[in-house]
């Protein structure tokens, strides 16, 4: 089958009123569960899917499928309100979306989240559409240099997050490198750095660390701030609430950014959302041409990862759909969900279902028009979130901060963490040290250390296998170019200077 | 020009300004923790014979953060900036705010989610904030209720349950 | 400093919670917790949410059966959990293999299978040691034979090295002195992934994920990792019969509840998954995943895991682990 009769035949599938409401369910659902941390994606699928035994698979997976997806667009809500992280695809979003709510600019972040899910998040099934079969044997050919080459690459954007002092920020990465290497390690089982703890041993979540070095960290230093912790200003009428048109035009090359980055990190099935937002967000500031203003609330640093993490999820279904390889959690269960009804996914699964394949690709098309059209008029109502009265905002915050840490594993034990990692991000803020290359360095640093030893461990020791590939050998030598940036910028400083003082 | 400050300022104020420096003293910490983190690291495996073993990373991660923290030591050393008086009002209102929410934190284990978080915004209403009793008292009521209607209740998310049975 | 504060305040936490009384007598009139130690969609929560789905559907149950993921730690976390609920009889968990191998190689996994009230188990999962379609070996001779000519350079991807998988190839690799590298992958995926994109040459696999890259023509399976050949694959022989006598490494699946759960709640659970275990469509599921599914009792089980235990201390000291317990 021909991918236009395919399409067309997905179409005639997810078109039957039955399978449009289960699309519609599932959005919804997935917007919900997107904006309250505390509630995960994989989490609310498993959770389903008894209801969905009595289902057909087709609708089955059109309404899962569509709790994946939607979850990535409500998760921009709680980052650009209120500095809460609710998935981990969403973190990189707090930073410039925050940013944008403090300036009074809430209404079009979240506008601006939405219509970059919606453009990445049609990209990316476009590109499911039409590549599947190439793009999966592509994203076989990653090895574990590749993967070890691509970490290197997230974590040389530290030189892009680091705001003034680079070696401040090398530090902060350091120290979420140190935090997420504690637990077992897989390769012999060691604890490491686990202080006799046993709740240690599977080492910490990272919407907990997140949470606490972000939101609570925000709110103490705000309080911190005294007299300037007012209000955050919601200016009123429409107008406002909604992105100008030269904010959108800015963000014109990060919606390109944000499709293509994504689409091409989903696929691979040891990679990650928050690592295609985070790459996404610093191929966005390397080639802005006012890379200063990041961080302090530009569109663009919205528009880029929230399109990543959305044509991430086109690009993870690649592996899952024409192989039957899941790439995280929520895919697994998905995988799962397809063999619990009779579904065999796999490379077969393409020509011997063509209904549960076409139309659930059919379905997204709509799921995205679907969510657009339910997230938008939804941007003024949760701007109101910010005129609540700042002393019942702050309270709010950690409540719901605490909800998302206690939700992760239904552990008290988070909670103390919680706790724990908002001193940490406070202390931080105080002495000026960047927190996201931290969470840079905890999201990077394990995939890092296991790619390097799986490399290793593949050549025997020999550190050249690291740059033998074409992909790795390119990836690493963007990381040392991206490395030597502020030297660079140092240069090209002073030569401004030099010329300013010559003229 | 740093000179000049040090030169103004005498031998034992600047001792004492590298003691209260807080770029000094974070970096300390994070050479400490450097230090440890290679000690740990060295009592395991470094490399045996199925490749690189769980010392093998953190070994090296450890001596660059105490190379990074040296040297960000002797940077600010070299042109050490005037001590600001740090504004310990608000750092105080700070800390008391992350004092209690660690109270409340480790009370939610014993009188479950509800209760703490109700006792937590109505402490940081009056304390922090400096408001009413009264608003503060129905400000932690409705925000408590709330978080009860939006997870437990409507969407089945298990809050921490005390003594009280919720 | 930070850190090692927020672990003592948890920790305070966690014994007031655990502070319930024990209830006096059993009979199920509030949701029964379902413990797995896996994430949404791993191998043991399907596994789980499977028996759960099946006593609703048959009202086997008066009430419903949740499954809840505690991951982390391979099953510490689970296994915390399962010790926080001492004496609770709404408490059950589905344990493997790792329930018992995370105590014997970690000091800090305290809470040990043993400890907890065994209800039955349910299931043995053999595997598959599969190549890829066109690999040029047909046989695990010819693969341990080439692993003999070039010592570490042939590599089977595998997870931990707790994993069965890894067990195997350490007994494979004593009995016949050859070497090949072992890589770990955290996910089942990536795993799949390196085979497929040609990065290792061989895996273990559960019958289950290999079944559809077989039948799609990707992968072919050369040995099974099983006491008797697999009714799904009748031509493959297993390892024993491929040539090398090394123990078998049975990796099960079975019911524990908490720790100190009275006999009449155990007596309620164990009729309840035989019950379960007598359903055609558990038998169906047994099929489509190729499990072998022998009902072992509670009474039963406690000696059998102390003796497996045994057995797994015995079979990790050959392999250089280091045991602590």
């Amino acid at each position: 089958m021909d991918v236009l009769n395919g399409l067309l035949h997905g179409f005639a599938v997810a078109l039957q009123p039955t399978n449009l409401f289960w699309c519609f369910v599932g959005c919804f659902l997935g917007t919900v569960v997107g904006i309250l941390p505390g509630l995960g994606p994989a989490a609310t699928i498993a959770l389903l899917l008894p209801l969905t035994f009595k289902m057909d698979p087709a609708g089955g997976i059109i309404m899962l499928a569509g709790i994946y997806y939607g979850a990535k667009y409500g998760g921009s809500t709680t980052s650009i309100l209120l500095n809460i992280p609710g998935e981990s695809s969403s973190v990189v979003t707090c930073i410039d979306g925050h940013a944008m709510a403090k300036n009074g600019r809430a209404g079009p972040a979240l506008g601006i989240a939405a219509i970059a899910s919606f453009v990445a998040g049609t990209f990316g099934i476009l590109a499911l559409t039409l590549l599947a079969p190439p793009v999966a044997s592509f994203a076989l050919q990653f090895s574990s240099p590749e993967y070890f080459a691509l970490m290197c690459l997230g974590l040389a954007l530290v030189v892009l997050l680091s705001g003034p002092s680079l070696i401040k920020g090398l530090m902060s990465l350091f120290l979420g490198l140190w935090l997420t290497s504690i637990g077992t390690d897989l390769f012999s089982a060691q604890a490491r750095f686990v202080f006799g703890q046993s709740e240690l041993l599977g080492g910490m979540d990272f919407v907990v660390v997140a949470i606490g070095v972000f939101a609570i960290a925000e709110v103490l230093a705000s309080i911190d701030g005294g007299e300037k912790a007012r209000m955050l200003p919601v200016p009123k009428g429409v107008r406002n609430l909604l992105p100008s048109w030269e904010e959108l035009k800015a963000c014109r090359f990060a919606f390109i950014n944000g499709s293509v980055t994504g689409f091409i990190i989903g696929v691979l099935p040891g990679a990650g959302s928050a690592i295609s937002s985070f790459i996404a967000y610093g191929i966005e500031k390397a080639f802005s041409k006012h890379p200063e203003k990041f961080g302090h609330g530009v569109p663009e640093g919205v528009a880029a990862p929230e399109g990543a993490n959305n044509s991430d999820s086109g690009g993870a279904l690649v592996p899952l759909l024409t192989l039957g390889i899941p790439g995280g959690g929520t895919t697994a269960i998905m995988l799962s969900a397809l063999v619990l009804w009779g579904v065999r996914p796999g490379p077969l699964l393409m020509t011997e279902s063509p209904d549960v394949f076409w139309g659930l690709v059919a379905s997204m098309y709509i799921g995205n028009v679907v969510l657009l059209i339910l997230n938008l008029p939804m941007v003024p109502v949760f701007a109101q979130i910010l005129r609540m009265p700042v002393h019942v905002l702050f309270p709010v915050i950690l409540g719901i901060s605490l909800v998302g840490a206690y939700g992760v594993g239904g552990r008290l034990f988070d909670v103390g963490l919680l706790v724990g990692f908002g001193l940490l991000g406070y202390t931080m803020v105080k002495l000026k040290y960047p927190t996201a290359p931290l969470i840079l360095g905890f999201v990077l640093g394990d995939a890092m250390e296991r790619a390097l030893r799986q490399s290793l461990t593949m050549s025997q020791g020999d550190l050249g296998i690291l740059v033998r590939g074409w992909i790795s050998a390119t990836m690493l030598a963007c990381a040392v170019l991206i490395l030597l940036l502020p030297l660079l910028g140092r240069f090209n400083k002073a030569r401004v200077q030099a010329i300013a003082e010559g003229g | 020009m740093t000179t000049e400050f040090r030169q103004r300022r005498g031998r034992g104020r600047v001792t004492k300004d590298i003691l209260r420096n807080g770029d000094v003293l974070s970096a300390a910490a994070l050479a400490a923790l450097g230090v440890y983190v290679f000690a740990e690291a060295w009592s395991w495996p470094y490399y045996n014979e199925d490749g690189p073993g769980p010392g093998f990373f953190p070994v090296w991660y450890g001596v660059v953060m105490v190379v990074l923290s040296l040297a960000l030591i002797a940077m600010t050393i070299a042109k050490l900036p005037r001590a600001e008086t740090p504004d310990w009002q608000g750092i105080s209102r700070a800390l008391i705010t992350w004092a209690a929410f660690a109270i409340s934190a480790a009370l939610m284990g014993w009188l479950g989610f509800l209760v703490s978080f109700a006792l937590l915004t109505f402490f940081m209403i009056t304390y922090v904030f400096r408001q009413p009793a009264v608003t503060a008292g129905v400000a932690a009521v409705i925000a408590a209720a709330a978080f009860y209607l939006v997870f437990p209740f409507a969407l089945s998310v298990p809050l921490p349950t005390g003594v009280f049975g919720f | 400093m930070i850190i090692r504060l927020s672990p003592a305040l948890a920790a305070l936490a966690l014994v007031a919670a655990s502070a319930f009384p024990a209830h006096a007598q059993f009979k199920p009139t509030k949701q029964i917790e379902f413990v797995v130690h896996g994430g949404p969609g791993s191998g043991n929560d399907v596994f789980a949410r499977q028996l759960s789905t099946i006593i609703d559907q048959e009202k086997l149950a008066p009430v419903r059966v949740q499954v809840v993921n505690k991951p982390g730690g391979g099953a510490t976390t689970a296994a915390n959990y399962m010790a926080s609920k001492k004496g609770d009889p709404y408490t059950i968990a589905c344990f493997t293999n790792i329930w018992l191998l995370n105590p014997l190689v970690q000091k800090a996994a305290v809470n040990r299978l043993q400890d907890m009230s065994p209800i039955a188990r349910l299931v043995v999962e053999p595997a598959l040691v599969v190549v890829l379609a066109d690999s040029p070996f047909k046989t695990l001779a010819q693969f341990i034979d080439a692993a003999k000519a070039n010592p570490g350079k042939l590599k089977w991807s595998g997870g931990s090295i707790l994993s069965r998988e890894n067990t195997v190839r350490q007994l494979l690799m004593q009995k016949t002195g050859a070497r090949w590298q072992f890589i770990s992958f955290p996910s089942g995926g990536e795993r799949l992934a390196a085979l497929l994109g040609g990065h290792v040459e061989m895996m273990i696999v559960d019958p289950s994920e290999a079944v559809e890259q077989i039948r799609g023509g990707k992968f072919r399976a050369i040995a099974q990792v099983s006491e008797h050949r697999l009714p799904g694959f009748p031509d493959v022989p297993t390892i024993k019969e491929a040539g090398f006598d090394i123990p078998n490494v049975p990796q099960m699946r079975g019911i524990v509840g908490a720790p100190g759960m009275s006999p009449e709640a155990v007596a309620y659970y164990e009729d309840l998954f035989f019950k379960v275990s007598q359903t055609p469509a558990w038998k169906k599921f047994l099929t489509d995943s190729h499990l072998d599914g022998e009902f072992v009792r509670s009474a039963q089980l406690k000696p059998f895991l102390i003796n497996f235990e045994g057995t797994l201390r015995e079979i990790l000291k050959g392999t250089g682990a280091k045991v602590v317990r």
